[in-house]
């Protein structure tokens, strides 16, 4: 099987996947990427109120093949409470 | 006779299931050495590591009393293994009181691991949960003299310890490498070293007591 390496960023810390996974194809891997971002917002969240999550396919040959990427928006409606 | 019984042990090869789900073993297991786990195996391919057995944990000794297996036990990482027949366990469990209350003893703590699992995967977050897991099985591990002071074997895949902590193995290369940039552990090569166990300790919020690691003081060592 084929390896696809998934590269992670939280605007915090970008994870270059150094292990690589043996997926079947390109489109499990898509799938992969999805998965890791709630993995990633659970652990990051509650912090401000942006903030964007991203996770990329690449394949052996260094290709970039997907990007995925979860973004929150929080907007206070009422004056910010004071801190 | 507990080292007569441990003499006759045999080694399981990697990804060799020990029980499988459904089975009725007329033996019990003891691990002797290497790693074996609890899991199950979900209709769409997923599986639940639901616990870590290491030297001197019993896999299945519930099997006595329960009519059959209601989960697996593999090692997808080899391990030595000694079988006891069930007959033997329940002689024990009759005729030796002192036995029989170290089997429940091992019992309990069963459940008191598989409780902080729980509260580790509900309520903490990944990578305090990955930390708690290391310190524990440091602690586990340093009891029957598998650890040194700060390091352990730890032959598992990051597949493997995503299925344990419930996450994606994406998340674990991810969280591995926050613990590794924090200074908190290295594993390379199969070994999992620590590089500050009291501040991973405190990082995690480790507190080993459901591990009951100590005697009760008052009591009961006459039998």
């Amino acid at each position: 099987m084929p390896l696809y390496f998934i590269d992670t960023d939280d605007d915090v810390l970008t994870v270059y996947d150094d292990q690589g996974q043996d997926l079947p194809g390109p489109k499990v891997a898509r799938d992969m990427a999805h998965l890791v971002l709630p993995d990633m917002a659970r652990q990051k969240l509650p912090d401000s109120d942006r903030r964007t999550f991203k996770a990329s396919v690449r394949d052996e040959s260094g290709t970039v093949l997907y990007v995925a990427t979860l973004t929150l928006v929080g907007e206070w409606k009422v004056e910010p409470p004071a801190s | 006779m507990l080292h007569d019984l441990c003499g006759r042990t045999h080694q399981v090869s990697a990804n060799e299931d020990i029980i499988g789900e459904g089975e009725r073993p007329e033996n019990v297991h003891l691990v002797m050495e290497g790693f074996a786990c609890r899991y199950k195996l979900l209709s769409d391919g997923k599986r639940q590591i639901m616990a870590l057995l290491v030297p001197g944990d019993f896999c299945d000794l519930h099997i006595a009393i329960l009519g059959e297996m209601d989960h697996s036990i593999g090692t997808g990482w080899g391990c030595t293994c000694v079988k006891i027949p069930r007959a033997t366990i329940n002689d024990l469990t009759t005729n030796h009181p002192r036995i029989a209350r170290a089997l429940w003893w091992a019992t309990l703590t069963d459940e008191g691991t598989l409780r902080e699992w729980l509260v580790n995967m509900g309520q903490r977050r990944a990578d305090k949960q990955m930390a708690h897991l290391f310190c524990e099985l440091l602690v586990r591990l340093q009891t029957v003299g598998c650890a040194d002071e700060d390091s352990f074997e730890f032959p598992i895949s990051q597949s493997d310890l995503a299925d344990t902590l419930g996450v994606t193995p994406v998340h674990v290369n991810r969280v591995l490498q926050e613990l590794r940039a924090q200074n908190l552990i290295v594993w390379r090569s199969k070994r999992l070293q620590i590089l500050n166990v009291e501040r991973l300790k405190a990082f995690c919020d480790f507190n080993p007591n459901y591990l009951h690691l100590t005697r009760r003081a008052n009591g009961d060592s006459s039998e």
